[in-house]
Protein backbone atom coordinates (compact mmCIF):
# COMPACT_ATOMS: atom_id res chain seq x y z
CA UNK A 1 0.00 0.00 0.00
CA UNK A 2 2.90 2.40 1.02
CA UNK A 3 4.46 1.90 -2.52
CA UNK A 4 1.56 2.92 -4.49
CA UNK A 5 0.91 6.19 -2.86
CA UNK A 6 3.57 8.29 -3.97
CA UNK A 7 3.25 6.77 -7.55
CA UNK A 8 -0.54 7.52 -7.23
CA UNK A 9 0.61 10.90 -6.44
CA UNK A 10 3.14 11.25 -9.06
CA UNK A 11 0.53 9.88 -11.65
CA UNK A 12 -2.14 12.97 -10.26
CA UNK A 13 1.02 15.83 -11.03
CA UNK A 14 1.71 14.06 -14.57
CA UNK A 15 -2.09 14.45 -15.43
CA UNK A 16 -2.40 17.96 -13.95
CA UNK A 17 1.04 18.78 -15.72
CA UNK A 18 -0.26 17.18 -18.89
CA UNK A 19 -1.29 19.87 -21.27
CA UNK A 20 1.29 22.45 -20.01
CA UNK A 21 3.97 19.74 -20.68
CA UNK A 22 2.37 19.26 -24.15
CA UNK A 23 2.25 23.18 -25.17
CA UNK A 24 5.83 23.55 -23.87
CA UNK A 25 7.04 20.57 -26.33
CA UNK A 26 5.05 21.53 -28.89
CA UNK A 27 6.17 25.27 -28.94
CA UNK A 28 9.64 23.14 -28.98
CA UNK A 29 9.29 21.29 -32.11
CA UNK A 30 8.27 24.71 -33.30
CA UNK A 31 11.25 26.26 -32.37
CA UNK A 32 13.35 23.67 -33.31
CA UNK A 33 11.57 23.06 -36.91
CA UNK A 34 11.67 26.65 -37.54
CA UNK A 35 15.92 26.96 -37.13
CA UNK A 36 16.43 23.44 -38.61
CA UNK A 37 15.08 23.87 -41.93
CA UNK A 38 15.43 27.64 -41.58
CA UNK A 39 11.78 28.89 -42.62
CA UNK A 40 11.82 32.19 -42.89
CA UNK A 41 9.91 34.61 -40.54
CA UNK A 42 7.44 35.84 -43.29
CA UNK A 43 6.31 32.35 -43.59
CA UNK A 44 6.19 30.64 -40.33
CA UNK A 45 7.78 32.62 -37.45
CA UNK A 46 9.85 30.59 -34.63
CA UNK A 47 8.09 31.26 -31.48
CA UNK A 48 11.19 33.32 -30.11
CA UNK A 49 10.64 35.74 -33.25
CA UNK A 50 7.15 35.87 -32.37
CA UNK A 51 8.21 36.47 -28.59
CA UNK A 52 10.54 39.57 -29.14
CA UNK A 53 7.94 40.98 -32.06
CA UNK A 54 5.75 41.15 -29.45
CA UNK A 55 8.07 43.18 -26.93
CA UNK A 56 8.72 45.41 -29.85
CA UNK A 57 5.57 46.93 -29.54
CA UNK A 58 4.89 49.20 -27.05
CA UNK A 59 3.11 47.98 -24.25
CA UNK A 60 0.75 51.22 -24.44
CA UNK A 61 -0.45 50.44 -28.50
CA UNK A 62 -0.79 46.99 -26.99
CA UNK A 63 -3.76 48.24 -24.57
CA UNK A 64 -4.99 50.45 -27.14
CA UNK A 65 -6.04 48.09 -29.46
CA UNK A 66 -6.46 45.29 -26.18
CA UNK A 67 -9.27 48.14 -24.81
CA UNK A 68 -10.50 48.82 -28.42
CA UNK A 69 -11.48 44.81 -29.14
CA UNK A 70 -12.34 44.46 -25.60
CA UNK A 71 -15.25 47.04 -25.17
CA UNK A 72 -17.05 45.79 -28.77
CA UNK A 73 -16.51 42.14 -27.32
CA UNK A 74 -17.79 43.19 -23.84
CA UNK A 75 -20.31 46.20 -24.82
CA UNK A 76 -22.00 43.25 -27.69
CA UNK A 77 -21.33 40.30 -25.16
CA UNK A 78 -23.69 42.28 -21.89
CA UNK A 79 -25.95 43.70 -24.93
CA UNK A 80 -26.83 40.23 -25.83
CA UNK A 81 -27.07 38.95 -22.57
CA UNK A 82 -29.65 41.38 -21.68
CA UNK A 83 -31.78 41.04 -24.91
CA UNK A 84 -31.72 37.47 -25.13
CA UNK A 85 -32.96 36.63 -21.74
CA UNK A 86 -35.95 38.10 -21.81
CA UNK A 87 -36.67 37.15 -26.04
CA UNK A 88 -36.33 33.37 -24.03
CA UNK A 89 -38.35 33.90 -20.82
CA UNK A 90 -41.20 35.57 -23.44
CA UNK A 91 -40.88 32.73 -25.95
CA UNK A 92 -41.18 30.05 -22.87
CA UNK A 93 -44.65 32.09 -21.83
CA UNK A 94 -46.15 32.35 -25.30
CA UNK A 95 -46.11 29.76 -27.90
CA UNK A 96 -47.27 32.15 -30.19
CA UNK A 97 -44.73 34.28 -29.95
CA UNK A 98 -42.16 31.34 -30.06
CA UNK A 99 -43.81 29.94 -33.19
CA UNK A 100 -42.75 33.38 -34.81
CA UNK A 101 -39.39 34.10 -33.29
CA UNK A 102 -37.81 31.12 -33.93
CA UNK A 103 -37.87 30.58 -37.88
CA UNK A 104 -36.58 34.67 -37.75
CA UNK A 105 -33.61 33.46 -35.02
CA UNK A 106 -32.49 30.28 -37.39
CA UNK A 107 -32.25 33.00 -40.42
CA UNK A 108 -30.27 35.03 -38.21
CA UNK A 109 -28.10 32.72 -36.95
CA UNK A 110 -27.57 30.64 -40.24
CA UNK A 111 -26.88 33.86 -42.38
CA UNK A 112 -22.67 34.16 -42.07
CA UNK A 113 -22.39 37.42 -40.08
CA UNK A 114 -18.99 37.64 -41.59
CA UNK A 115 -20.97 38.49 -44.82
CA UNK A 116 -23.60 40.99 -43.74
CA UNK A 117 -20.74 42.93 -41.44
CA UNK A 118 -19.66 44.88 -44.49
CA UNK A 119 -23.10 46.16 -45.20
CA UNK A 120 -23.75 46.94 -41.40
CA UNK A 121 -20.71 49.14 -41.60
CA UNK A 122 -21.46 50.60 -44.90
CA UNK A 123 -25.50 51.31 -43.20
CA UNK A 124 -24.40 52.02 -39.50
CA UNK A 125 -20.83 53.52 -40.23
CA UNK A 126 -17.85 52.01 -39.31
CA UNK A 127 -18.04 53.39 -35.50
CA UNK A 128 -18.54 51.57 -31.80
CA UNK A 129 -22.25 50.78 -32.54
CA UNK A 130 -21.69 49.46 -36.16
CA UNK A 131 -19.47 46.85 -34.41
CA UNK A 132 -21.20 46.31 -31.54
CA UNK A 133 -24.66 44.94 -33.50
CA UNK A 134 -22.19 42.46 -35.31
CA UNK A 135 -21.02 41.21 -31.82
CA UNK A 136 -24.45 41.02 -30.76
CA UNK A 137 -25.68 39.56 -33.54
CA UNK A 138 -23.17 36.09 -33.23
CA UNK A 139 -23.58 36.14 -29.72
CA UNK A 140 -27.32 36.36 -28.59
CA UNK A 141 -28.40 33.24 -30.90
CA UNK A 142 -26.41 30.62 -28.52
CA UNK A 143 -28.09 32.55 -25.38
CA UNK A 144 -31.69 32.57 -26.33
CA UNK A 145 -31.35 28.97 -27.21
CA UNK A 146 -29.55 27.82 -23.74
CA UNK A 147 -31.78 29.53 -21.78
CA UNK A 148 -34.76 28.25 -23.49
CA UNK A 149 -33.78 24.76 -23.26
CA UNK A 150 -32.66 25.52 -19.39
CA UNK A 151 -36.01 26.84 -18.87
CA UNK A 152 -38.17 24.15 -20.34
CA UNK A 153 -35.45 21.65 -18.60
CA UNK A 154 -37.22 22.76 -14.93
CA UNK A 155 -38.66 19.27 -13.86
CA UNK A 156 -42.66 19.14 -14.52
CA UNK A 157 -43.17 18.37 -10.39
CA UNK A 158 -42.22 21.67 -9.75
CA UNK A 159 -44.45 23.46 -12.03
CA UNK A 160 -47.19 21.60 -10.28
CA UNK A 161 -46.03 22.48 -7.30
CA UNK A 162 -46.16 26.31 -8.10
CA UNK A 163 -49.65 25.70 -9.86
CA UNK A 164 -50.60 24.29 -6.50
CA UNK A 165 -49.39 27.27 -4.66
CA UNK A 166 -51.56 29.39 -6.76
CA UNK A 167 -48.27 31.65 -7.17
CA UNK A 168 -47.87 34.54 -9.64
CA UNK A 169 -46.23 33.42 -12.82
CA UNK A 170 -43.59 36.07 -12.57
CA UNK A 171 -42.31 34.20 -8.96
CA UNK A 172 -42.78 30.97 -11.54
CA UNK A 173 -39.96 32.36 -13.38
CA UNK A 174 -37.79 33.79 -11.27
CA UNK A 175 -38.32 31.38 -8.54
CA UNK A 176 -38.41 28.38 -10.38
CA UNK A 177 -37.39 28.09 -13.91
CA UNK A 178 -34.72 31.04 -14.14
CA UNK A 179 -32.96 29.12 -11.66
CA UNK A 180 -33.16 25.88 -12.95
CA UNK A 181 -31.74 27.69 -16.31
CA UNK A 182 -28.80 28.67 -15.09
CA UNK A 183 -26.05 25.91 -15.70
CA UNK A 184 -27.61 26.01 -19.39
CA UNK A 185 -27.01 30.25 -19.81
CA UNK A 186 -23.52 29.41 -18.56
CA UNK A 187 -22.94 27.28 -20.98
CA UNK A 188 -24.31 29.40 -23.34
CA UNK A 189 -22.43 32.71 -22.05
CA UNK A 190 -19.12 30.00 -22.06
CA UNK A 191 -20.07 30.27 -26.05
CA UNK A 192 -20.90 33.25 -26.35
CA UNK A 193 -18.29 35.42 -25.32
CA UNK A 194 -15.79 33.44 -27.12
CA UNK A 195 -18.23 34.57 -29.89
CA UNK A 196 -17.75 37.80 -28.91
CA UNK A 197 -14.16 38.34 -29.62
CA UNK A 198 -14.42 36.61 -33.17
CA UNK A 199 -17.07 39.13 -34.20
CA UNK A 200 -14.91 42.38 -32.31
CA UNK A 201 -12.27 40.77 -34.65
CA UNK A 202 -14.69 40.10 -37.95
CA UNK A 203 -15.95 44.33 -37.23
CA UNK A 204 -12.39 45.27 -37.25
CA UNK A 205 -11.06 42.84 -40.43
CA UNK A 206 -13.69 45.31 -42.38
CA UNK A 207 -13.48 48.32 -40.72
CA UNK A 208 -11.44 50.30 -37.55
CA UNK A 209 -8.50 51.96 -36.69
CA UNK A 210 -7.33 49.99 -33.84
CA UNK A 211 -8.00 46.91 -32.12
CA UNK A 212 -5.88 43.46 -31.93
CA UNK A 213 -8.30 42.32 -35.39
CA UNK A 214 -6.90 45.73 -37.03
CA UNK A 215 -3.58 45.19 -35.30
CA UNK A 216 -3.15 41.56 -36.95
CA UNK A 217 -4.71 42.49 -40.34
CA UNK A 218 -2.87 45.42 -40.68
CA UNK A 219 0.58 43.70 -39.75
CA UNK A 220 0.20 40.54 -42.06
CA UNK A 221 -0.70 43.38 -44.77
CA UNK A 222 2.97 45.03 -44.61
CA UNK A 223 4.40 41.36 -44.20
CA UNK A 224 4.82 41.74 -40.56
CA UNK A 225 4.35 38.11 -40.27
CA UNK A 226 5.78 37.65 -36.56
CA UNK A 227 3.83 40.75 -35.24
CA UNK A 228 0.64 39.13 -36.63
CA UNK A 229 1.65 36.01 -34.92
CA UNK A 230 2.11 37.80 -31.10
CA UNK A 231 -1.29 39.61 -31.65
CA UNK A 232 -2.71 36.54 -32.49
CA UNK A 233 -1.32 34.57 -29.47
CA UNK A 234 -2.27 37.94 -27.62
CA UNK A 235 -6.00 37.37 -28.77
CA UNK A 236 -6.41 34.00 -27.20
CA UNK A 237 -5.14 34.58 -23.99
CA UNK A 238 -7.55 37.36 -23.78
CA UNK A 239 -9.98 35.00 -25.25
CA UNK A 240 -9.02 32.32 -23.02
CA UNK A 241 -9.05 34.55 -19.86
CA UNK A 242 -12.61 35.91 -20.45
CA UNK A 243 -13.97 32.15 -21.29
CA UNK A 244 -12.24 31.18 -17.52
CA UNK A 245 -13.89 35.00 -16.24
CA UNK A 246 -17.49 32.88 -17.37
CA UNK A 247 -16.67 29.88 -15.43
CA UNK A 248 -14.89 31.88 -12.23
CA UNK A 249 -18.10 34.10 -12.46
CA UNK A 250 -20.79 30.74 -12.03
CA UNK A 251 -18.06 28.75 -9.15
CA UNK A 252 -18.19 32.36 -6.93
CA UNK A 253 -21.94 33.04 -7.83
CA UNK A 254 -23.81 30.04 -8.82
CA UNK A 255 -21.29 26.89 -6.92
CA UNK A 256 -24.96 24.83 -6.57
CA UNK A 257 -25.17 24.99 -10.58
CA UNK A 258 -21.79 23.01 -10.97
CA UNK A 259 -21.37 19.32 -10.30
CA UNK A 260 -20.16 18.51 -6.47
CA UNK A 261 -16.66 17.48 -6.58
CA UNK A 262 -16.37 14.02 -5.65
CA UNK A 263 -15.77 13.07 -2.16
CA UNK B 1 -63.62 12.75 17.65
CA UNK B 2 -67.25 14.08 18.34
CA UNK B 3 -67.79 15.81 14.49
CA UNK B 4 -69.48 13.03 12.98
CA UNK B 5 -71.48 14.88 10.71
CA UNK B 6 -68.71 16.72 8.88
CA UNK B 7 -66.43 13.07 9.66
CA UNK B 8 -68.60 11.42 7.90
CA UNK B 9 -67.13 12.83 3.94
CA UNK B 10 -64.43 15.72 3.80
CA UNK B 11 -63.30 14.59 0.17
CA UNK B 12 -66.11 13.34 -1.66
CA UNK B 13 -65.83 12.13 -5.54
CA UNK B 14 -68.90 11.65 -7.06
CA UNK B 15 -68.72 9.92 -10.43
CA UNK B 16 -65.73 11.57 -11.00
CA UNK B 17 -63.92 10.84 -14.75
CA UNK B 18 -61.10 12.70 -17.03
CA UNK B 19 -59.99 12.51 -20.63
CA UNK B 20 -57.01 13.46 -21.62
CA UNK B 21 -58.57 12.86 -25.55
CA UNK B 22 -61.62 14.68 -26.74
CA UNK B 23 -61.76 10.87 -29.54
CA UNK B 24 -64.64 9.30 -27.80
CA UNK B 25 -63.13 6.27 -29.46
CA UNK B 26 -59.80 6.41 -27.23
CA UNK B 27 -60.95 5.41 -23.65
CA UNK B 28 -61.05 7.85 -20.68
CA UNK B 29 -57.83 8.09 -18.54
CA UNK B 30 -60.41 7.45 -15.01
CA UNK B 31 -64.08 6.96 -15.49
CA UNK B 32 -67.02 7.17 -12.58
CA UNK B 33 -65.07 7.14 -9.43
CA UNK B 34 -67.27 7.34 -6.36
CA UNK B 35 -65.49 7.54 -2.94
CA UNK B 36 -66.00 9.02 0.09
CA UNK B 37 -62.52 9.81 2.27
CA UNK B 38 -63.35 10.77 5.78
CA UNK B 39 -61.76 13.32 8.17
CA UNK B 40 -58.25 12.50 9.08
CA UNK B 41 -58.16 9.27 7.07
CA UNK B 42 -55.71 7.33 5.32
CA UNK B 43 -57.06 5.98 1.81
CA UNK B 44 -54.20 4.35 -0.20
CA UNK B 45 -54.81 3.80 -3.60
CA UNK B 46 -53.45 0.68 -5.95
CA UNK B 47 -53.88 -0.02 -9.18
CA UNK B 48 -51.40 -1.04 -12.46
CA UNK B 49 -49.20 1.71 -13.94
CA UNK B 50 -51.39 3.89 -16.29
CA UNK B 51 -54.83 3.54 -14.38
CA UNK B 52 -55.09 6.97 -13.66
CA UNK B 53 -54.34 7.09 -10.08
CA UNK B 54 -52.36 10.03 -10.77
CA UNK B 55 -54.95 11.89 -12.28
CA UNK B 56 -56.81 11.13 -9.54
CA UNK B 57 -54.68 13.17 -7.09
CA UNK B 58 -54.77 16.38 -9.60
CA UNK B 59 -58.30 16.21 -9.79
CA UNK B 60 -58.29 16.36 -6.34
CA UNK B 61 -55.48 19.01 -6.23
CA UNK B 62 -57.91 20.89 -8.35
CA UNK B 63 -54.86 21.26 -10.98
CA UNK B 64 -57.32 18.91 -13.21
CA UNK B 65 -60.79 19.41 -14.15
CA UNK B 66 -62.99 16.28 -14.02
CA UNK B 67 -64.70 15.97 -17.53
CA UNK B 68 -67.50 13.90 -15.73
CA UNK B 69 -68.50 13.65 -12.22
CA UNK B 70 -67.92 16.18 -9.00
CA UNK B 71 -65.32 16.49 -6.83
CA UNK B 72 -66.18 18.33 -3.38
CA UNK B 73 -63.81 18.89 -0.08
CA UNK B 74 -65.58 19.67 2.70
CA UNK B 75 -68.92 20.49 0.32
CA UNK B 76 -67.58 22.43 -1.57
CA UNK B 77 -66.34 21.94 -5.20
CA UNK B 78 -62.84 22.19 -6.15
CA UNK B 79 -62.48 24.49 -9.11
CA UNK B 80 -58.38 24.88 -8.74
CA UNK B 81 -56.02 24.75 -6.83
CA UNK B 82 -56.64 24.93 -3.46
CA UNK B 83 -54.29 26.20 -0.01
CA UNK B 84 -54.91 23.34 2.11
CA UNK B 85 -53.78 20.96 -0.24
CA UNK B 86 -49.90 19.36 0.58
CA UNK B 87 -48.49 17.71 -2.39
CA UNK B 88 -45.58 14.86 -2.22
CA UNK B 89 -44.20 13.70 -5.34
CA UNK B 90 -43.03 11.05 -6.52
CA UNK B 91 -39.04 12.79 -7.46
CA UNK B 92 -38.62 14.72 -3.41
CA UNK B 93 -38.22 17.47 -6.11
CA UNK B 94 -36.32 20.07 -4.20
CA UNK B 95 -34.80 23.09 -5.61
CA UNK B 96 -31.03 22.66 -5.49
CA UNK B 97 -29.87 26.21 -4.69
CA UNK B 98 -31.97 26.32 -1.57
CA UNK B 99 -30.70 24.09 1.73
CA UNK B 100 -33.06 22.14 3.62
CA UNK B 101 -34.85 24.67 5.88
CA UNK B 102 -35.20 27.19 2.98
CA UNK B 103 -36.69 24.46 0.77
CA UNK B 104 -39.40 23.72 3.63
CA UNK B 105 -39.83 27.08 3.63
CA UNK B 106 -40.07 27.92 -0.37
CA UNK B 107 -44.39 27.15 -0.52
CA UNK B 108 -44.63 30.41 1.54
CA UNK B 109 -42.27 32.60 -0.45
CA UNK B 110 -43.44 31.46 -3.67
CA UNK B 111 -46.88 31.99 -2.75
CA UNK B 112 -46.87 35.06 -0.76
CA UNK B 113 -43.21 36.23 -1.74
CA UNK B 114 -41.95 36.12 2.15
CA UNK B 115 -42.16 34.53 5.18
CA UNK B 116 -42.06 35.69 9.26
CA UNK B 117 -40.05 34.19 12.10
CA UNK B 118 -43.36 31.98 13.18
CA UNK B 119 -43.53 30.43 9.76
CA UNK B 120 -39.05 29.67 10.74
CA UNK B 121 -40.22 28.21 13.65
CA UNK B 122 -42.79 26.02 12.32
CA UNK B 123 -40.14 24.72 10.13
CA UNK B 124 -37.90 24.11 12.33
CA UNK B 125 -40.06 22.63 14.20
CA UNK B 126 -41.47 20.32 11.68
CA UNK B 127 -37.90 19.84 10.56
CA UNK B 128 -37.10 18.77 14.32
CA UNK B 129 -40.48 16.31 14.19
CA UNK B 130 -38.93 14.70 11.08
CA UNK B 131 -35.83 13.94 13.29
CA UNK B 132 -33.89 16.69 10.46
CA UNK B 133 -33.26 19.13 12.28
CA UNK B 134 -29.47 18.41 12.15
CA UNK B 135 -29.69 19.16 8.09
CA UNK B 136 -31.48 22.20 8.27
CA UNK B 137 -28.50 24.16 6.98
CA UNK B 138 -27.61 21.24 4.51
CA UNK B 139 -28.09 21.25 0.77
CA UNK B 140 -30.22 18.74 -0.81
CA UNK B 141 -27.55 16.85 -3.13
CA UNK B 142 -25.75 16.20 0.38
CA UNK B 143 -28.88 14.68 1.29
CA UNK B 144 -29.55 10.61 0.65
CA UNK B 145 -32.69 9.93 -1.20
CA UNK B 146 -34.68 8.61 1.60
CA UNK B 147 -33.51 12.07 3.35
CA UNK B 148 -34.25 13.95 0.41
CA UNK B 149 -38.21 12.80 0.34
CA UNK B 150 -38.47 13.17 4.14
CA UNK B 151 -37.93 16.97 3.40
CA UNK B 152 -40.34 16.75 0.33
CA UNK B 153 -42.69 15.81 3.43
CA UNK B 154 -42.16 18.47 5.55
CA UNK B 155 -42.35 20.84 2.96
CA UNK B 156 -46.19 19.53 1.88
CA UNK B 157 -46.97 20.01 5.68
CA UNK B 158 -45.77 23.79 6.12
CA UNK B 159 -48.67 25.35 5.06
CA UNK B 160 -50.61 22.80 7.33
CA UNK B 161 -53.00 21.70 5.14
CA UNK B 162 -56.01 19.75 5.69
CA UNK B 163 -55.42 17.45 2.97
CA UNK B 164 -52.01 15.71 2.38
CA UNK B 165 -51.99 14.44 -1.44
CA UNK B 166 -49.15 11.83 -2.04
CA UNK B 167 -48.09 10.63 -5.67
CA UNK B 168 -45.88 7.67 -5.44
CA UNK B 169 -44.10 9.30 -2.64
CA UNK B 170 -41.19 6.41 -1.37
CA UNK B 171 -41.42 4.40 -5.36
CA UNK B 172 -37.65 5.91 -5.76
CA UNK B 173 -36.53 4.75 -2.82
CA UNK B 174 -34.72 1.48 -1.59
CA UNK B 175 -36.85 -0.99 0.22
CA UNK B 176 -35.39 -0.41 3.67
CA UNK B 177 -35.65 3.42 3.53
CA UNK B 178 -39.03 3.25 2.62
CA UNK B 179 -40.54 0.98 5.30
CA UNK B 180 -38.51 3.32 7.87
CA UNK B 181 -40.02 6.40 6.23
CA UNK B 182 -43.19 4.75 5.66
CA UNK B 183 -43.69 3.77 9.79
CA UNK B 184 -42.30 7.84 10.06
CA UNK B 185 -45.05 9.09 7.94
CA UNK B 186 -47.50 7.51 10.01
CA UNK B 187 -46.31 8.58 13.35
CA UNK B 188 -46.04 12.15 12.08
CA UNK B 189 -50.32 11.52 10.57
CA UNK B 190 -50.61 10.41 14.24
CA UNK B 191 -49.21 13.74 16.02
CA UNK B 192 -50.57 15.48 12.92
CA UNK B 193 -53.71 14.29 12.00
CA UNK B 194 -54.42 14.98 8.22
CA UNK B 195 -56.63 13.63 5.46
CA UNK B 196 -54.30 11.76 3.43
CA UNK B 197 -54.80 10.04 -0.27
CA UNK B 198 -51.63 7.92 -0.98
CA UNK B 199 -50.99 6.44 -4.08
CA UNK B 200 -48.40 3.73 -3.99
CA UNK B 201 -47.42 0.76 -5.98
CA UNK B 202 -46.83 -1.31 -3.70
CA UNK B 203 -49.90 -3.35 -2.17
CA UNK B 204 -48.08 -4.28 0.43
CA UNK B 205 -47.25 -0.49 1.52
CA UNK B 206 -51.10 0.40 0.95
CA UNK B 207 -52.01 -2.29 3.24
CA UNK B 208 -49.37 -1.29 5.99
CA UNK B 209 -50.11 2.10 6.14
CA UNK B 210 -53.98 2.75 5.28
CA UNK B 211 -57.38 2.63 6.71
CA UNK B 212 -58.65 2.14 3.50
CA UNK B 213 -57.60 0.96 -0.04
CA UNK B 214 -58.68 1.74 -2.96
CA UNK B 215 -58.03 -0.68 -5.62
CA UNK B 216 -58.13 0.76 -9.46
CA UNK B 217 -59.04 -1.31 -12.63
CA UNK B 218 -56.37 -1.20 -15.80
CA UNK B 219 -57.40 1.82 -18.64
CA UNK B 220 -60.25 3.56 -18.55
CA UNK B 221 -59.64 3.55 -14.23
CA UNK B 222 -62.40 2.64 -12.40
CA UNK B 223 -63.00 1.15 -8.68
CA UNK B 224 -62.37 -2.51 -8.48
CA UNK B 225 -62.50 -2.83 -4.50
CA UNK B 226 -62.77 -1.03 -1.60
CA UNK B 227 -61.07 -2.40 1.33
CA UNK B 228 -61.24 -1.68 5.12
CA UNK B 229 -58.10 -2.16 6.51
CA UNK B 230 -59.09 -3.42 9.93
CA UNK B 231 -55.42 -3.86 11.57
CA UNK B 232 -54.85 -2.33 14.72
CA UNK B 233 -53.14 1.05 14.96
CA UNK B 234 -50.20 1.66 15.70
CA UNK B 235 -49.21 -0.35 12.65
CA UNK B 236 -45.40 -2.02 13.14
CA UNK B 237 -43.49 -4.43 11.63
CA UNK B 238 -45.36 -6.66 13.95
CA UNK B 239 -48.51 -5.85 11.52
CA UNK B 240 -46.72 -7.24 8.55
CA UNK B 241 -46.34 -10.97 10.34
CA UNK B 242 -50.04 -10.67 10.88
CA UNK B 243 -52.82 -13.15 9.01
CA UNK B 244 -54.61 -10.66 8.32
CA UNK B 245 -52.07 -8.60 6.98
CA UNK B 246 -51.52 -11.28 4.27
CA UNK B 247 -55.27 -11.85 4.20
CA UNK B 248 -55.88 -8.64 2.64
CA UNK B 249 -52.84 -8.10 0.49
CA UNK B 250 -54.05 -11.41 -1.26
CA UNK B 251 -57.34 -10.01 -1.64
CA UNK B 252 -55.89 -7.06 -3.77
CA UNK B 253 -53.29 -9.09 -5.48
CA UNK B 254 -56.39 -11.18 -6.64
CA UNK B 255 -57.67 -8.30 -8.00
CA UNK B 256 -55.03 -7.09 -9.68
CA UNK B 257 -54.07 -9.88 -11.65
CA UNK B 258 -57.20 -11.36 -12.37
CA UNK B 259 -59.23 -8.84 -12.80
CA UNK B 260 -61.68 -11.50 -14.06
CA UNK B 261 -61.57 -13.54 -11.22
CA UNK B 262 -62.21 -10.95 -8.55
Amino acid sequence: MSLTLPEGRLRRVLLGASPWLFFVALIAVWEVGCRLFSVPAYILPAPSVILNAFFDVEFSRWMQHLWATLRVALLGFLISIAVSIPIAIAMMRSEWLSRTLYPLLVVIQSTPVVAVAPLIIVIMGSDDPSRILITCLLTFFPLVVSTATGINETPPELIELSRSLDAPTRRETWQIRMPYAIPHIFSGLRVAITLAIIGAVVAEFVAAEEGLGYFIQFSTSFFRIPQAFAGLFFLAVVSLLLFKSVQWAQQLLFPWSLPRKGA
Amino acid sequence: MAEPAVNRSFVKLAGVGHRYDPNPAIPPAVTGIDLDIHRHEFVAVVGPSGCGKSTLLRMIAGLLKPSEGRVTVFGRAVDGPRDDVGIVFQKPTLLPWLNVRKNVLFPLRHKYGRYNREDEARADALLAMAGLEAFARKMPDELSGGMQQRVGIVRALLLNPDILLMDEPFSALDAMTREQIGFDLLSLWQEQPKTVLFITHSIAEAVLLADRVLVMSRRPGTVLDLIDVDLPRPRTTHTISDARFGELTDRIRKHIYEPDAA
